[in-house]
Order: structure tokens, then C-alpha cells, then sequence
């Protein structure tokens, strides 16, 4: 579902140019858990945001299902992002000032969905992360671990196909941390292909397929194994599991 | 957004809120009540006058030898001071008065019927002293009977202007051949704008008369062709001059000019009051601006979140001009109400009309407008943060 | 003293950081200063009370005594007449008591007859208005008495504009076509309001050049160039000496000083039977109307205020409101955007009070910066105002009082400007900030 041929990222600034990716290739497939690792600054949080179309790239060619993203307009990108893809930061990026339901609420408002089909998605992936007690809190109140279930919820109450999730974990203690990797788990096998970027060797195993970026250069892919079949499935199912 | 959101968006900044809204309030009342004043002035100063405005020309002058104050001396230094005037190119016609209209001050008095003393007398008429050729100086219309002549001369024969005959007579032609405290009537002329605040600016005696004496000067008014009124006017000192040099030429001024200066504290105030809107409207627009800019700047993570999860940059730019507009909509609501408070409170202190229901409606829309104008380019600022950039972690 | 160096240091580093936010909040601070400064003034001008000392003595009275019946007329002439003047001078009560109007002549040295004359503006007054009004003489005295005498008494200007030094008792000048003797010369004098010619709505014009005695103007039927009323059919065109003194001829203002309140009733009862006597001899057909109105009450009296200026003061107090608070939202915008330093200087252990000598040298800053800008605008203000509205030209001068209380609020203002901004920054909770 996602291919990346030679594609390049360069950052200029006044002073210097720096080449974030090199000609990267690569092939996701649909339901695939991949682990992106590597030393800090070879670009993994680069090539996250390029496949969530939050950044551009300089050349090569990005495809989305067969469609490649370059020179979709700003309203196109912005509808693709919030329908197909999903985004775990590290720093969790939940907005402060509003309540955890209003935080989860938000992208199923942009995507102009009756309130009450709102309710409905907030109160199943509430339900998930297991945070439907707090959905009034605000995410001040809220411990790490929890605020990063919270940004999990948001991520997946679309229902997206495909989740990015740049160092989920990097910010909690080990305990918390486990949880997170269990739910994202559990979100994979309902067919949510992910992709995440981590520097836990332990995570990176247990994800189906390992993927290392050393200077901008994707040096080491793992024989990726195709699944027999498509595994997109709604929530509801995940929630039945 | 949704209209929930905002507010609880703007609970949450109470104070800024509170201050904000206080100052829009205030904004619309004194953009409103400006309005309404300078609409005034200019209603005010758009009455009709009767007169030619812009070919009258006023001098107002006063002998400085005593000699020449008192008739005879002074009605022959007159007459050589016209028959001077008269030869400059482009003067029709020239005649004395002892007032000028639209002048303030004058010679006023009361007028009656003597049959009907008590009902029909009014205070603060205008007396004018002058000469059959002070018609065509002034360009008036007759409307009943006849002008003053020559055989009119120094007798009681009055002229009246129209409102005044109506006032006196109930219908200005019945006015003719009456006999009022002034003298016997003999025509009427259309209205002309004499004194703003005698009794009416519309009244005006009109007789036949020397001057006896000249202890406040006297008047020479002139009509002059359009084109020539600049021409004249350099001229009529020297000419003056050359007639007497014992003479005081206190001013010349075309009617045009005295008019403005009849609604001089109307149009001043209302004049003073627009700048201050004005710059209550750039107070507001720097205010809506850098709040914009300021949150746009605080903001940058949620917009960058927001970016994220799939708002556009069209969306997020309708997200901050929507706040705007709530809060200037709260603003202009409570400022409606303060508009007519304002109104209420100027109204004690000066003459003012009360205020349209449209006019604050106006002003409203004229600050929503302001505030959109100077929101627009911060918020497009602000749509431009990266989403990468702005999620980043510390 | 090098603390209080650091922070001022600190303060101006604060602004070059961020100089548009700070331009545009002091910019809005003074536009709204400035705006009330200019009417501050002018107001100040138009309602102080020039005589502190004494303003509460002085009274101006009024007797309904115009010959021409009237039974609804019960409210006096503004002006009065000679025959007025007599009668209401005859109490002896006041310790000092003048008659005065405004006229205007032509004034020229004797010897200079080819050249032409100069106008100007003369004050007809007896003897007691210096004494009224505190007017300080620089050269020679008041007149001897309050009969007829060809004796003028100048003003410094008008000494220095036709001899060219102040000195001059005893040299000669004509005016019209009379010569007269110079017996005094005034110092530098202005009265602001001019509340003693309130009635003629004369209260910001410019004090006369030449002081001529009463009598004497009576005489040679020197009349008022302001309001003038007569009630009766006399032809005072023609010899004024006798019908001006003798008809219902309205043109002088008149001034009592009452000392204590005992000479103020008195000087009512005085009145009252003054009013009883002329009815009982027929010549008071109106109703009574007597008025003694104290020289602070005047202007309301006459109805003379400049309304334009109480609405565009009243209006120019809302803009300063406004200013304040949309000054105050922009340095909450200000400090809250260096709310992360504020905490990381806590974190650091500064003390709130030394935190607060970091607000308070910004607020001193400001309104150092505040206090220029707005004087400049007023300045500009003012010049537009006078400029629109030339009753207020004299009205724009400023005391050392005056912009020390200037000065004053406009630190105030900033202050108020930046309290409640610097508290929510510098006492906001720690760990928000950090997190
Ligand atoms: N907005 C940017 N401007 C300039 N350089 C950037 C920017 N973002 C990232 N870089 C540079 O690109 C390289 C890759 O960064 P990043 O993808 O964040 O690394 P990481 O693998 O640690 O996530 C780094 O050298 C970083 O300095
Ligand atoms: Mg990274």
C-alpha cells in the first residue's frame, strides 16, 4: 500500500544542507507491524512524516494505494491524512485545553461526521485503550502512559489504515510502555498496517518486520512475508476480539 | 469549529476575553454616535441658505477717523466706496448693509403686530439697514408685492423674508400693507440663512436706511461673476485704499466661508469625533492583529496538531477568523446597547439626534469587517507552521 | 544600585526582543493618553478657577429692571444698564465693586498722525477691577476715583507695541479722536477662564489692550462691541452721553466682592429692598428677578460651557478606557509569551520580589516611552483642535503642575497596564510552565 521509490529528502537552511533521506525505496504492505530504528538524527522521524504527508520531499516519488501524493493540493492532502492515516508522537500532542473527548472528537469532526456517529467511535476507542472513565479530564490530569492512550484512541477512532507512530513509548517508563506496545499489537492484527519508530530492540522484534535507517539510507530490510489476506477490518471487530 | 469549542476557547482566556469585549463595546457606541454626529453636521450644514454662497463676497469695515463714523460723513464714504468697487471687473452688483447674513451677531430686535402684541410677537429679528441694491447683492427672490425703493428711503417700509411673514400672518401674502411694530410691509422675499441663532435663522427685516452711525462697523456686499471671484477679492483692498485710507478693513470673506464657520463647533466636533473613531478602529485593528499573531504564535503545537490529524490550512484559517468573529460578535452586540447608552449620555451635554436602529448596525458591520481585515494575515501566517516542526518533541 | 542596573538592562532587552508587540502596546498606550492629555488641557483651561484665594467672593448681580413690562419675563437681562450699575453700586456692602464691558478703537501716538492707526481692544472698567481680579500693575496705579478722566492704563504688550518700553506713565495717546494720559501699565496678566466676561461667551478670548475708565466711555458714547440690548425707543446714536446713562440701554457686566458671608446676605436683603423701592416707584414692571451668582457658578449660569469640548472630553475618556484595555491585553499577550522565562527564573530561585523589580522597572520603561509618545500626540491633538474649533487657542499652554501630573498617570497607566499581565506570568503555577 505505500511505495517510496528514490526518494530524497535535503533540509537547507542558510548554512547548511542536510540530506534527512537518500534515495530511499521501499514497499509497506497492507497489515504489516513494522519497526523503523536507527542512531538519532538518520531521519526516521524524516521518513514518518513524509509518509504521513506532514512534510514534502525533494525527489522521488511517494504512492499511496497506487497513487502517488505529489501535487495533491493542501485540502487533498489534509483529507487523505485524516481518513487513511493515523499519528502517535512521542510528546503525545494532545491539545491542552480541551477534554480528552473533545481531543478524540477532533479529527472525527474534521472529517464532517454526525455527532452522533462521533459518540458512537469515541466511546469504542475509549473503550480500547481502556480511558472511557476520563473522557471529561483534560490531559493535564492524566498520567503519561495515559495521555498516550488517549493519543492512541484519537489516532484510531477514524479508523485509519494505516498508523504512524513516532516513538510511542520513548517517554514512558517501562510498565506504561509494555501497555502501549500491547494495544498497538492489538490494533495491527484488525489490520491496521504500522509503522513505528523506536529504539527498544525488544519492540523492534516483536514487530513483524524490522526496517533500520543509518544516515538517511535504509540499509536493512527484513524479508517482508505477504499476508494471505487483506486484513482491513472496522473496530467493531478489534473491539470483539 | 464548532460554536461549543469557541467558547470554552474563550472561557478559557476569561480575561482576554473580558478586555476584549470591553473594548469592541466601546468601539461600536463611539463609532456609532460619531456617525450620528457628523450626520448631523452635515444635515446641519446642507439646509438651504437662500443664498449664493460662492459669488457673495462680505466686507466688513469701520472708518478709523471718528469723522467719517456718522452720517452724513460716513453714507457719502459709502457711496464712494461702491462706485469704487463697482469698477472692478467682474462685481454686478454692490450694496452697504449694517449685517452681514450668516454673520453672528447683528443688530436684532423684537417684531409684533400691534393688534396682537402678546401672541404675535417674536424676539431676535434681524434689522437690516440698507439699500434698494442690497437685492441683487444678496440675489434675492421676491415672492409678494414689491422691493424697497428709493422713495422708501429712511421711512418705515419693510421688507420680510417668507417663514417670518408666515410666522407674523399666518400665510406670507397676507402680510402685505400690514402693519407691524417694525413699520408697514410692503413685500416679502424668499428665505435666506441670517442668524443661526436668533430666533429663527430664517427671519429678516429688510429697510431702506442710512446709517446713521458706524460704532460697529459696517458691511459692503458684493456679487461677482463665478469665474472673477478670486480676481475680485486681491482687488477690493487697493480699492478700498484709494478711497480712504482711514479705513479698518476687518474682513473679506466670501458667504461660502462664513457658512462654515456658522457650523464651525458642529463640524469640529463631529470632525474630532471621526478621527477618534478612526483611530478607535485602528486601536481595534491592532488589537484583533496581534492577538492573531500572538496565538497564532502560542498556538503553533495545536495548529501543528490539528494539521495533523487533517485539518487544512483553509479550515485552520476559518477556526481563528471564526474566533475573531465570535468574540466581535459578543463585542458588537453588547456595543449595540452601549451605542445607544453613549447617545443617551452625549445627548445631555449637546443636541443630538436619536440614533437610527441602522447606524449601529452599520458601524457593526464596518468593525467586523476591521477586525476580519487585520486577522486575515497573522491567521494566514499561522496556517503556514509545519506540522512536522510543531509536533516535534522537545 | 547594580541591581537596579541589571533589571532596567534586563527590561530594555525585553523590548528588543520582541519590539513590535512592545511598539504596538505602548503606541495604543500613548495614542489614548495623548487623546486625553490634549483635552485634559483644554478642559483644565476652560474649568479651573483662576482666583483660588478668592473666587469664592466674587458675585456677579442681576435685577429684573427693564422698563418694558413683562409678566413672563422673570429671568434678568444678562448685561446691564448704567442706570443698574448706579443703583446696585449704592449699597456700600462690597469691599470692591466694578462695572466693565468690552469695546474696540483705534489707538495711535499723537505726534504719528500720517501713519494708521492701530486697533484695539479696550476694556471700559472703573477703578476696583484690578482689585477684583488681582492685576498686578508694573508701572504707575489704578485711576484715583471713578469719575470721568482722560487717563488710560495699558497692558505690558501694548506699551512695548507703541513706545517700545514699559514705562511710559504720563506720556500721551490717542485713541479715536481723543488724547489721553497714560497713568498705568500692567504686568503680564491673562485670566484663564476669563470668568468675568462670561457673559458675552468671552471666557478663553485674550485680556484687553487698553483699560479706559467708565465715565468717560459714557461720555463719548463708547459703546460694547459685544451684546448690546436696548428696550426702549431712544435713538442712542445720537447723544449717548445723556440717553446711554439715562435709557434701558443693556451693555456692562458688573462685579461685587463679598467678603464674608454676612456681606453676602446683606448685599441680598440690599437687593431685595433696592427691587421693593423701584417697584413702590414704578420702575421695576417685571417680576423680581434678582440673581447673585458667585463667579465659579457663571458660566453654568449664562449657559456658556463649550458643550463640543464636555462631549469630546467625555468621549475621549473612553477612548483612553479603551486604550487601557486593549493595552493591557497586548503586555498579557507580552508577558505571557515570556511566561516559560518568568518560570525558569523562578526554577532559578529568584524571589517574586525580585521578580516584581523586573516588572517594575518594565513598567517604568514604558511609561518613560509612554509619556513622550503621548505628549507628542496631544500635542498634535491640540494643534487639530484648535485648528477645528478656534475658541480654544488660548487654552493649550502646559504648567510644570500639569505635566508632573501628566507624567504621573501615565505611570500609573502602565502600571495598571502591566499588573495584572505580570502577576498571572510571574505568580502562574511553576510546573505548568516546565512540563
Ligand atoms: N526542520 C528541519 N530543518 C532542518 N533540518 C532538519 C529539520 N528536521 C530534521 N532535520 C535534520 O534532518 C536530520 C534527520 O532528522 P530526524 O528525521 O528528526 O532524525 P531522527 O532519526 O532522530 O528522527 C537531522 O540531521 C536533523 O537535524
Ligand atoms: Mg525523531
Amino acid at each position: 500500500m505505500i511505495t517510496l521509490t528514490n526518494l530524497s529528502k535535503i533540509f537547507r537552511t542558510e548554512l547548511i544542507e542536510t540530506h534527512a533521506l537518500r534515495e530511499v525505496n521501499l514497499q509497506v504492505n497492507e497489515g504489516e507491524f513494522a519497526a523503523l530504528t536507527g542512531p538519532s538524527g538518520s531521519g526516521k522521524s524524516t521518513l514518518l512524516n513524509i509518509l504521513g504527508t506532514l512534510e514534502n520531499f525533494d525527489s522521488g516519488d511517494y504512492l499511496l494505494d497506487g497513487k502517488s501524493v505529489k501535487g495533491l493540493s493542501d485540502a487533498a492532502l489534509s483529507k487523505l491524512r485524516n481518513e487513511k492515516i493515523g499519528f502517535i508522537f512521542q510528546s503525545f500532542n494532545l491539545i491542552k485545553d480541551f477534554s480528552i473527548f473533545d481531543n478524540i472528537e477532533l479529527p472525527l469532526r474534521y472529517r464532517g461526521l454526525k455527532a452522533s456517529d462521533r459518540k458512537q467511535r469515541i466511546d469504542q476507542a475509549l473503550e480500547l485503550v481502556g480511558l472511557h472513565a476520563r473522557r471529561d479530564y483534560l490531559p493535564g490530569q492524566l498520567s503519561g502512559g495515559q495521555q498516550q492512550r488517549v493519543a492512541i484512541a484519537r489516532a484510531i477512532a477514524g479508523e485509519p489504515r494505516i498508523l504512524l507512530a513516532d516513538e510511542p513509548t520513548g517517554n514512558l517508563d517501562s510498565l506504561m510502555a509494555r501497555q502501549v506496545m500491547e494495544l498497538l499489537e492489538q490494533i495491527n492484527q484488525r489490520g491496521c498496517t504500522i509503522l513505528m519508530v523506536t529504539h527498544d530492540p525488544e519492540q523492534a522484534r516483536r514487530a513483524g518486520r524490522h526496517i533500520q535507517i543509518v544516515d538517511g539510507q535504509l540499509h536493512d530490510s527484513t524479508l517482508y512475508q505477504p499476508l494471505s489476506q487483506p486484513l482491513h477490518q472496522p473496530l467493531a471487530a478489534v473491539q470483539g476480539a | 469549529m464548532s460554536l461549543t469549542l469557541l467558547f470554552k476557547s474563550l472561557l478559557q482566556r476569561k480575561v482576554i476575553t473580558i478586555l476584549l469585549l470591553i473594548q469592541l463595546m466601546l468601539t461600536l457606541a463611539l463609532v456609532s454616535n460619531s456617525i450620528l454626529l457628523s450626520q448631523q453636521a452635515y444635515t446641519l450644514s446642507n439646509q438651504p441658505t437662500g443664498l449664493q454662497l460662492e459669488t457673495t463676497l462680505a466686507i466688513e469695515l469701520k472708518p478709523t477717523d471718528e469723522n467719517l463714523i456718522v452720517h452724513p460723513a460716513l453714507g457719502e464714504l459709502i457711496q464712494r466706496q461702491l462706485a469704487e468697487l463697482r469698477k472692478i471687473n467682474g462685481v454686478r452688483y454692490a450694496a452697504f448693509t449694517n449685517q452681514t447674513p450668516l454673520m453672528f451677531g447683528g443688530m436684532n430686535g423684537d417684531v409684533f403686530v400691534p393688534d396682537h402684541a402678546e401672541t404675535s410677537s417674536v424676539d431676535a429679528v434681524p434689522y437690516n439697514y440698507a439699500e434698494a441694491g442690497l437685492f441683487d447683492a444678496l440675489q434675492m427672490t421676491l415672492l409678494h408685492g414689491r422691493w424697497l425703493s428709493a422713495e422708501d428711503k429712511n421711512t418705515d417700509n419693510v421688507v420680510l423674508t417668507e417663514k417670518l411673514a408666515n410666522r407674523l400672518f399666518g400665510q406670507s401674502h397676507l402680510a402685505l400693507g400690514q402693519q407691524i411694530s417694525a413699520g408697514t410691509v410692503v413685500g416679502v422675499v424668499a428665505d435666506m440663512m441670517y442668524q443661526r441663532f436668533a430666533s429663527d435663522q430664517y427671519y429678516g427685516l429688510f429697510f431702506n436706511r442710512d446709517l446713521s452711525r458706524a460704532d460697529y462697523g459696517y458691511r459692503l456686499i458684493l456679487q461677482v461673476e463665478s469665474q472673477a471671484v478670486a480676481a475680485v477679492r486681491q482687488q477690493i483692498n487697493q480699492s478700498l485704499r484709494q478711497v480712504e485710507p482711514e479705513i479698518d478693513i476687518q474682513h473679506i470673506v466670501s458667504l461660502r466661508q462664513l457658512h462654515r464657520d456658522v457650523f464651525e463647533q458642529e463640524r469640529g466636533l463631529a470632525i474630532l469625533l471621526s478621527v477618534l473613531s478612526a483611530l478607535m478602529l485602528l486601536v481595534a485593528m491592532i488589537s484583533a492583529y496581534s492577538h492573531a499573531l500572538f496565538h497564532g504564535v502560542q498556538q503553533q503545537n495545536e495548529i501543528g496538531i490539528k494539521r495533523a490529524l487533517g485539518a487544512s490550512k483553509r479550515r485552520i484559517l476559518l477556526e481563528v477568523l471564526s474566533e475573531s468573529w465570535l468574540t466581535t460578535g459578543i463585542g458588537v452586540t453588547l456595543g449595540l446597547l452601549a451605542s445607544f447608552l453613549l447617545q443617551q449620555q452625549l445627548a445631555t451635554v449637546i443636541s443630538l439626534p436619536a440614533l437610527p436602529l441602522w447606524l449601529p448596525f452599520a458601524g457593526a458591520l464596518m468593525l467586523l469587517f476591521c477586525v476580519t481585515a487585520a486577522t486575515w494575515y497573522p491567521a494566514a501566517i499561522a496556517t503556514r507552521v509545519s506540522p512536522a516542526t510543531a509536533t516535534k518533541a522537545l | 544600585m547594580d541591581n537596579l542596573l541589571h533589571v532596567f538592562a534586563l527590561a530594555i532587552r525585553n523590548i528588543k526582543r520582541a519590539p513590535l508587540p512592545y511598539l504596538l502596546t505602548v503606541l495604543i498606550l500613548s495614542l489614548g493618553l495623548g487623546m486625553f492629555f490634549s483635552n485634559a488641557t483644554l478642559y483644565y483651561w476652560l474649568n479651573h478657577d483662576p482666583l483660588p484665594h478668592k473666587s469664592q467672593t466674587l458675585f456677579y448681580p442681576q435685577i429684573n429692571a427693564t422698563l418694558q413690562p413683562c409678566d413672563s419675563c422673570t429671568e434678568p437681562l444678562r448685561v446691564l444698564s448704567y442706570q443698574d450699575v448706579q443703583k446696585l453700586s449704592s449699597s456700600g456692602i462690597p469691599s470692591a465693586q466694578a462695572a466693565m464691558f468690552q469695546s474696540a478703537g483705534y489707538a495711535r501716538l499723537p505726534e504719528n498722525t500720517r501713519q494708521s492707526p492701530t486697533p484695539v481692544a479696550l476694556r471700559i472698567t472703573q477703578r476696583d477691577f484690578f482689585t477684583l481680579f488681582d492685576v498686578p500693575f508694573l508701572h504707575g496705579e489704578r485711576w484715583a476715583d471713578n469719575s470721568a478722566r482722560r487717563e488710560l492704563i495699558l497692558s505690558k504688550a501694548s506699551a512695548e507695541r507703541f513706545f517700545g518700553r514699559t514705562n511710559v506713565v504720563g506720556e500721551a495717546l490717542q485713541l479715536g479722536n481723543e488724547l489721553y494720559t497714560i497713568t498705568g501699565v500692567l504686568d503680564d496678566w491673562t485670566m484663564l477662564p476669563r470668568l468675568y466676561d462670561v457673559a458675552n461667551g468671552l471666557n478663553s478670548a485674550q485680556s484687553a489692550d487698553i483699560y479706559l475708565p467708565w465715565e468717560t466711555a459714557y461720555d463719548l458714547g463708547i459703546k460694547s462691541n459685544t451684546t448690546t440690548m436696548s428696550r426702549d425707543s431712544r435713538n442712542y446714536s445720537d447723544n449717548f452721553a445723556v440717553n446711554g446713562r439715562e435709557g434701558d440701554f443693556f451693555q456692562a457686566q458688573f462685579w461685587v466682592q463679598l467678603d464674608t458671608a454676612d456681606q453676602v446676605s446683606a448685599y441680598r436683603q440690599f437687593m431685595q429692598q433696592l427691587v421693593q423701592s423701584e417697584k413702590e416707584a414704578g420702575r421695576h414692571p417685571r417680576p423680581e428677578g434678582n440673581r447673585l451668582t458667585n463667579i465659579l457658578d457663571i458660566t453654568e449660569h449664562f449657559n456658556a460651557r463649550n458643550r463640543q469640548l464636555d462631549a469630546f472630553a467625555l468621549v475621549s475618556l473612553l477612548f483612553l478606557l479603551v486604550c487601557l484595555f486593549n493595552a493591557s491585553h497586548l503586555s498579557l499577550n507580552r508577558y505571557l509569551a515570556s511566561q516559560y522565562e518568568f518560570g525558569l527564573r523562578r526554577a532559578l530561585g529568584a524571589s517574586r520580589g525580585q521578580l516584581q523589580q523586573l516588572i517594575l522597572a518594565d513598567v517604568a520603561v514604558n511609561a518613560a516611552v509612554a509619556l513622550l509618545l503621548s505628549l507628542t500626540v496631544a500635542m498634535v491633538a491640540m494643534a487639530l483642535i484648535n485648528h477645528l474649533l478656534p475658541a480654544t487657542r488660548n487654552l493649550t499652554s502646559w504648567s510644570p503642575a500639569m505635566l508632573f501630573a501628566m507624567a504621573a498617570t501615565a505611570l500609573a497607566a502602565s502600571y495598571i497596564v502591566s499588573l495584572y499581565p505580570a502577576i498571572r506570568a510571574s505568580f502562574g503555577s511553576l510546573n505548568r510552565q516546565l512540563k
